[in-house]
């Protein structure tokens, strides 16, 4: 299995020099089974670059598409109107969702396109769509994929998935929040808001599930959006550092953690700068730590 | 008065080294009077980038006042609105003006679907710290804006209108036509040649090249001729060529100035991020 880094960014797009090189479109990762079988997660605005690639791949035949939604935040489903192969009549797109404040998730995915926001409505799109609801504690297959979906930490609830195929593991981890300061829940944050007990025990329930589920995987792709001095500034903001996610992933044995959802103000220098920092901390601690850039192939279950 | 495109792509952000000379951000352009006012069109990503200058000044004090004229509600004129860092600062006060979409559904409500706690952990306008005023007005008329004469149009976009404006400030005329597209190339609306007449800089509308126009016609943009006539028929200046294509990296924009320049007499350049330009 191989994974494919189309968009690595979080929160929003970010053209320009600063961002040539690890790439300035948002969230989008493809996986590929041995067979040829593939899976998207998260239709951010790296999803453009794919389905260009995927249609002329199938050289305007129509595909059958699954794309796993995290979350339904702009800079995770921005890409799905840009999507060519959504307009090739015959094809099949799966769209996978946790159901958090939204009652329909197809009212969601529509409500991108709503006339004032897109010129061509969700009904109007030649591809056949197919609304799937996540639930973290029910796994489900996708072809040769065994899907396990993992409850994160993030406004409004956020879902990672682990995936098994030939053999081998990997996880996306994105968006989360570590799990010690700040609970997410169902509104919106101003700041920090003190936890009580009930929560405490909530965080470290969801915490050692997910160590749970990352047991055995061997690559880790993990949102470590902030700097600590900038988690430290927006620790409501609901996302990690590299500190937290090696953490994690030590604990859970992972072989190799990929940084990833980096932050619009971090450019090219100062992710080289971050890179062989946590590529140095990896190797001392017994992982291997790649930072995400778009373009990037990773193999499942080998070493680079 | 000068003005500054911080975003001069449509539909799409484009990051990449094919893009770096005109720039990958959606619209978002500035306009400063020399009193040192301030006058913004459209929230794309470009927009994002200006917030980071905002923020050095009196926005990140919480003192800044800002109107920003938004031309219509697509999601590339929209999607640097979540992170324009001055709605997070109190004290701030930002005016949105708009029309209200033909759906029938108000200006407001469309920019709090935007943020609904789905799309965005902003979860609605009353959690941005700054005063936000959003004041939806019928274009055809003219706006009040502290420093600048604002006169508004709508013009067809597809299957539904846009807001162009003429936007006189220090004696100059900018008028911004953008996502348009006229039922004939050749003949602009009057409402569209009203706007432009007489102008230092028209930016309009060149989302496709006159070759590619064929294959796009009805999707609700101009090949870059549609800016050529609106300029000559309206005896403007000078023409920036403007909503390029996600398609469109720098050495196909520096074919279609150079072919464009060579059919007229009007000054044409292609906008692009960067610097600020004198009117």
């Amino acid at each position: 299995m191989q994974i494919t880094f189309w968009g690595v960014r979080g929160s929003y797009p970010v053209p320009g020099a600063a961002t040539v090189r690890y790439g300035g479109q948002t969230s989008c990762v493809e996986a590929r089974t041995a067979s040829g079988e593939h899976v998207i997660v998260d239709a951010g605005t790296g999803l453009r670059a794919l389905g260009n690639k995927l249609a002329s791949e199938a050289g305007g035949a129509p595909g059958n598409h699954h794309v796993l939604l995290s979350h339904v935040h702009w800079d995770h489903i921005q890409g799905l109107p840009f999507f060519s192969p959504a307009y090739i009549p015959g094809t099949q797109i799966s769209v996978y969702a946790l159901l958090t404040a939204a009652n329909e998730l197809d009212q969601v995915i529509g409500g991108i396109t709503r006339h004032e926001f897109f010129p061509m409505p969700l009904e109007a799109v030649p591809a056949q769509f197919q609304f799937q609801k996540v639930e973290p504690g029910l796994d489900f297959h996708i072809g040769a994929f065994h899907v396990t979906p993992i409850a994160l930490n993030h406004p409004f609830g956020s879902v990672g998935y682990r995936f098994d195929a030939d053999g081998v593991a990997w996880a996306y981890v994105s968006d989360t929040a570590p799990f010690d300061r700040v609970l997410h829940k169902q509104h919106f944050l101003a700041g920090p808001e003190p936890l009580s007990d009930g929560d405490r025990s909530t965080l470290a329930a969801m915490r050692a599930a997910l160590v749970e589920r990352l047991r055995g995987v061997d690559t880790a792709v993990y949102d470590t959006h902030f700097t600590a001095e900038e988690y430290a500034r927006f620790p409501h903001y609901g996302h990690s550092t590299p500190d937290q996610a090696l953490d994690v992933c030590l604990e859970a044995g992972v072989r190799r953690l990929v940084l990833y959802h980096h932050a619009p103000s971090h450019g090219d220098d100062q992710m080289d700068q971050l890179a062989a920092d946590y590529a140095n901390q990896g190797s001392e601690r017994g992982i291997e730590v790649l930072t995400a850039f778009e373009g990037l192939t990773v193999t499942i279950g080998v070493a680079t | 008065v000068k003005l500054r495109f911080w975003g001069v792509r449509g539909s799409f952000a484009m990051a990449g080294r094919d893009f770096l000379r005109y720039g990958g951000n959606t619209t978002s352009i500035e306009l400063l009077n020399a009193n040192g006012q301030r006058l913004l069109i459209d929230l794309g990503t470009g927009a994002t980038e200006l917030a980071k200058q905002l923020m050095q000044g009196e926005f990140g004090k919480g003192k800044g006042s800002l109107p920003i004229l938004l031309s219509h509600t697509h999601l590339d004129h929209l999607q640097g609105l979540p992170f324009f860092t001055p709605f997070f600062i109190k004290g701030n006060h930002i005016k949105i003006l708009g029309a209200d979409p033909i759906s029938g559904l108000s200006l407001e409500a469309t920019l709090q679907n935007q943020l609904s706690p789905h799309y965005s952990p902003l979860n609605g306008l009353e959690n941005l710290a700054a005063g936000v005023t959003i004041a939806s007005f019928a274009p055809g008329g003219s706006l009040e804006v502290p420093g600048f004469e604002v006169t508004t149009a709508a013009v067809p976009h597809g299957n539904m209108w846009t807001t162009a404006f003429r936007i006189a400030a220090d004696g100059k005329i900018v008028t911004f036509l953008s996502d348009v597209e006229y039922p004939e190339v050749d003949e602009p609306l009057p409402q569209a040649l009203a706007l432009a007449h007489g102008a230092d800089l028209v930016i309009h509308d060149a989302m496709h090249s006159d070759q590619d126009y064929g294959l796009r016609r009805g999707w609700g943009h101009s090949p870059a001729r549609a800016g050529v006539v609106v300029a000559e028929r309206a005896a403007a200046r000078r023409l920036a060529l403007f909503h390029h294509s996600p398609d469109a990296t720098d050495a196909m924009i520096d074919d279609v100035v150079a072919r464009t320049a060579a059919t007229t007499t009007v000054a044409v350049f292609a906008a692009a991020e960067g610097s600020y330009l004198e009117v």
